[in-house]
């Protein structure tokens, strides 16, 4: 079976960025990096590939949409133990952040690879919609599972928790073709040692193009649900007051505000 | 990161007479047993600093004539031309970096044993200090004081002549001739140099004003005072009375004033003016300078351990003090202004407060610092604390097995010296080894930025990963993918009580009662018992840790130790006279001179350690602090199997900090660096020699003139 794994860099800002005149992010105050999330949808693919005791070949392929600065996470996921990984770029797709656009191709991806099973992670720390994962799974018309927090092989398909409000668990049991989002903390993601890093440089790896998937930059631009306007720097906070002095003068002030408000 | 607006205001100029500090950052004279002998490192030292952007840098006390001689303690010394022209590096070196070069003068009198030069010692009463055995001296008359205020404008002239900028006329710590001169504890003196303060000032103040005259507008002029001998003594100094009187009637003879508290006029107080982290954080003389602030409109340095960027513009802006002086801070961190200057607050190396470069001029030995690994090695090693060359061997992955100071220092400088890939991996959850047991002893928090420092460094290395909560046994190290594999895995203090004092183990040290460090820490000295023996031959930090972490968790603890102190390393890092008196006072019950032979179910044997007659204690418990032993366990299983090593791809295998050999926390940190930074040579584990600074016999003269 074949388990596709989207991932993707996410942007961290530095705490003192400013906005150019034209409302745009110095890319100087980024900071890119696995989107945490990935690193257990990862780790739940890997660890069903491992667990198979049928001599059923499984395979772990990574994708991103990302230009080359994808690259990094593809990598990291192959030293992971992913068995192949893919890049979909294209210039068109600059600037593009949308979920419904994300997941169109993906969905082209997905339809190409035809996968048993597909493991996003719930959402990415930048952009934070936890609609990507949804949006793919309506495209592709597959059952989907979003925030799950536990796996298990069923047969031919999958038993799988989620947690609901309140501490209450939600117990579902999906056939295979099947997609789920994964919540962080359902495993363990393991950490490359360096032999698998270097391995990882020999692992397959391709760049797909939008034409590579017949797909048209229209057909991914027209399905985006949203573009960014603007950039506004959110303005300081009304109320907050500066402590100031001495460090016991700082935290005799902290202990009194504390303990007023705990009071209150 | 920009600077914060607040912290512009260290970066002002300030006028000294007829200099000008660039900005408000001022190293002061601190020692380095670098002193005359090793002229390189002493202008290397200085110049790094100034590089660093302090606007001043000083020497160290310097000796003024052969009858101030501090052996076995290393000063800087200007007796003549020779000892000028090799300290002549020092100001030219700090000049082409934009830095003000200084020298502190100074004449010991009574302090100074002249153990090489021979001359007896004179001083301002017929004195015998308490740090010399079977020694005296001899009453200046006023010749006499003539003759030493003659040497000082000699050596003044010398050192202006050479090049230098500032003239320091010392009196700080109480261990210079001027101050004991003011101080009523040593000057007895009937005539006009003693008595009232007017009259014990006079010899010092005659002594700045002659050798402002010498000097001329050619350097600032300033005086090192120390403004309050923080004592009960009544014969010592007081901020508001003594201190500000003498600031009064000198403050027209001085560019600026240089201000400290504290010294060794009684023991009981001592090294409180370096006072150690565990006792005090920034700017605890505050009071004292606040004091003194109305008795001068001249600019005031003053020291306080600062290495927060806020605590010392708080004290510039309130105008309480001009001039951000620092010895520590500039040891731990050359670049602290520079890093304050451009907004790198986070690359900051903060002083850590141990003392352990102070203990280095005690013991006579180069300067180290806990923090700074190339401190010391600028010149001898060529280390720039800031630059790194790429490794030739920089294709290579590293792995460091161990994050405590040794591993997260060699991941971190390797990381700096652009290794393709290194992994710092460490079975506990989070970093810093040892030091995360050691900045939970009572009093030791600060000691916590050994960690926090290389924590933010290494989360800025790309290719640096660290791998925390992941236990590797041999077989994960080989197949790990390592070329070089680094083993940091600390050490483990002895549970057999095998000891220096006897090189034996203890026996009944396996019986249930009796405790390692370890085991206190880990339950925060909440161990079984009511009465907790601790048996310290260690002789430094961690049996006091001991008895003040259990003394915090209710316990009654004594303290047996072979040696006639309690905690005999503490003396060199000034924490000592502190920690007996404290500990004593808490009841704290301490036996020194006595050494714990064996322990049973029915008592602690032991001996007097010059009287054989058996000594017998009961205790509940009993915490043997003797010894450590590296955990090399790994190492050795790893070298054991050459061809495994080879087939693994493993080209080397080296063991650095505790894991080789346990030492301080200095030391292990040296350790882990230098193998970082020479990683690439033919020989990792063995290192480089070094430059030694060796006067050539060929050059000296055949004979003295004149000897009979």
């Amino acid at each position: 079976m074949k388990i596709l794994v989207p991932v993707k860099q996410v942007a961290s800002i530095d705490g003192d960025f400013t906005l150019d005149g034209a409302g745009e992010l110095d890319p100087r105050a980024l900071h890119w990096q696995a989107n945490e999330w990935d690193a257990f949808s990862l780790e739940a693919a890997l660890q069903l590939a491992e667990s198979s005791s049928a001599g059923e070949g499984f395979e772990v392929v990574v994708v991103t949409v990302a230009d080359e600065h994808g690259e990094e996470g593809l990598r990291a996921c192959l030293a992971m133990g992913a068995d192949r990984a893919l890049r979909v770029w294209d210039p068109a797709l600059a600037g593009v952040d949308d979920p419904l656009a994300i997941a169109a191709v993906l969905a082209a991806v997905a339809r190409r690879e035809d996968p048993g099973l597909i493991l996003c992670g719930v959402q990415s720390s930048d952009s934070a919609n936890a609609a990507t994962g949804v949006a793919l799974a309506g495209l592709l018309e597959l059952p989907r599972v979003a925030v799950v927090t536990a796996i298990e092989q069923d047969g031919g398909g999958l038993t799988v928790q989620r947690e609901l409000d309140g501490g209450a668990v939600e117990v579902l049991r999906l056939s295979l073709p099947a997609l789920l989002t994964i919540q962080t903390g359902i495993n363990e993601p393991r950490r490359a040692n360096l032999r698998a890093i270097k391995l990882a440089r020999s692992k397959p790896s391709a760049t797909l193009a939008l034409s590579d998937l017949d797909l048209d930059v229209s057909d991914v631009r027209e399905v985006a649900g949203a573009r960014t306007v603007r950039l506004l720097e959110r303005g300081r906070g009304e109320g907050a007051s500066m402590i100031e002095g001495p460090a016991e003068a700082i935290a005799g002030r902290i202990v009194e505000l504390v303990t007023r408000e705990l009071r209150a | 990161m920009a600077r914060d607006p607040r912290h512009d205001i260290l970066f002002e100029p300030v006028p000294i007479g007829p200099k000008t500090l660039r900005n408000r950052f001022y190293q002061s004279p601190h020692c380095t047993s670098f002193g005359a002998e090793l002229p390189g490192a002493q202008a290397h030292i200085r110049a790094m600093k100034a590089e660093g952007g302090w606007a001043a840098v000083n020497t160290e006390f310097c000796s003024v004539h052969p009858s101030s001689d501090s052996r076995p303690l290393v000063s800087a010394r200007l007796w003549d031309d020779d000892d000028a022209r090799n300290l002549a590096r020092m100001a030219e070196l700090a000049h082409e970096h934009g830095a003000l070069a200084g020298v502190e003068l100074w004449h010991g009198g009574c302090v100074a044993g002249n153990l090489e030069s021979r001359m007896p010692a004179r001083s301002v009463s017929q004195l015998t200090d308490d740090g010399l055995y079977a020694t005296s001296c001899y009453e200046l008359d006023k010749a006499g004081i003539r003759e030493i205020q003659g040497y000082y404008v000699a050596a003044a002239r010398r050192a202006r002549d050479v090049g230098f900028d500032m003239i320091n006329i010392e009196g700080a710590e109480c261990g210079a001739l001027p101050q004991h001169f003011l101080m009523s504890k040593f000057n007895h003196r009937t005539d006009e140099y003693g008595g009232s303060v007017e009259n014990r000032a006079r010899f010092w103040l005659e002594t700045v004003e002659q050798v402002r005259e010498a000097v001329g507008d050619d350097c600032a002029v300033t005086i090192r005072l120390c403004v309050d001998t923080l004592n009960d003594d009544p014969r010592g100094i007081r901020a508001a009375e003594e201190a500000y009187r003498f600031i009064e009637l000198g403050d027209h003879l001085v560019d600026f004033w240089d201000l400290q508290g504290g010294g060794w006029a009684a023991a009981e107080w001592a090294g409180d003016d370096a006072v150690a982290s565990r006792f005090a954080g920034e700017f605890s003389h505050r009071p004292y300078i606040e004091a003194v602030r109305p008795a001068t409109k001249k600019p005031i340095a003053t020291v306080g351990r600062f290495t927060n960027p806020d605590t010392m513009a708080a004290a510039v802006s309130s105008g309480l003090i001009d001039i951000v002086a620092a010895a520590r801070p500039s040891i731990a961190d050359p670049f602290l202004p520079r890093k304050i200057e451009q907004g790198r607050y986070e690359e900051i190396r903060e002083c850590i407060g141990c003392n352990i470069c102070a203990s280095r001029f005690g013991l006579g030995a180069p300067i180290v610092c806990t923090q700074n690994a190339t401190l010391g090695e600028e010149f001898r090693r060529g280390w720039h604390p800031e630059r790194f060359t790429v490794a030739s061997n920089h294709d290579k992955s590293v792995l460091v097995v161990g994050a405590g100071p040794a591993g997260m220092e060699c991941a971190m400088v390797l990381g700096k010296r652009s290794m393709s890939a290194v992994h710092l991996v460490d079975e506990q959850d989070a970093l810093g080894g040892c030091m995360r047991s050691i900045s939970a002893y009572p009093h030791l928090g600060e000691w916590g930025r050994v960690t926090t420092y290389r924590q933010v460094q290494l989360g800025k290395l790309a290719s640096v990963e660290v791998i925390l909560g992941t236990r590797l046994d041999a077989e994960a190290v080989l197949s790990y993918g390592a070329e070089i594999v680094v083993i940091a895995t600390g050490a483990r203090w002895r549970a057999d009580g095998m000891n220096g004092p006897t090189q034996l183990p203890i026996p009944g040290a396996q019986l249930d009662f009796v405790h390692t460090p370890e085991q206190v820490s880990a339950v925060k000295g909440a161990i079984d018992g009511e009465h907790v023996l601790v048996y310290d031959t260690d002789g430094y930090f961690t049996g006091v840790g001991m008895a003040e972490m259990l003394l915090a968790a209710g316990k009654r603890v004594s303290v047996v130790t072979p040696s006639p102190n309690l905690a005999p390393f503490m003396f060199y890092t000034g924490e000592a006279f502190r920690v007996n008196r404290e500990l004593r006072a808490q009841g704290v019950e301490i036996v020194t001179s006595h050494v714990l032979g064996e322990i049973t179910p029915d008592g602690l044997h032991g001996q007097n350690v010059w009287a054989p007659d058996p000594v017998h204690w009961e205790a509940d418990a009993v915490v043997l602090v003797t010894q450590r032993q590296p955990c090399d366990e790994l190492y050795h299983e790893l070298r054991a199997d050459p061809d495994r090593l080879a087939r693994e791809g493993i080209d080397s295998v080296y063991r650095i900090g505790d894991c080789l050999a346990p030492r301080t926390i200095a030391e292990n940190v040296f350790d882990g660096h230098r193998l970082a930074r020479e990683i690439d040579t033919a020989d990792p584990a063995t290192p480089l020699p070094y430059i030694r600074e060796l006067p050539d016999v060929n050059r000296q003269p055949a004979a003295v003139p004149g000897a009979g």
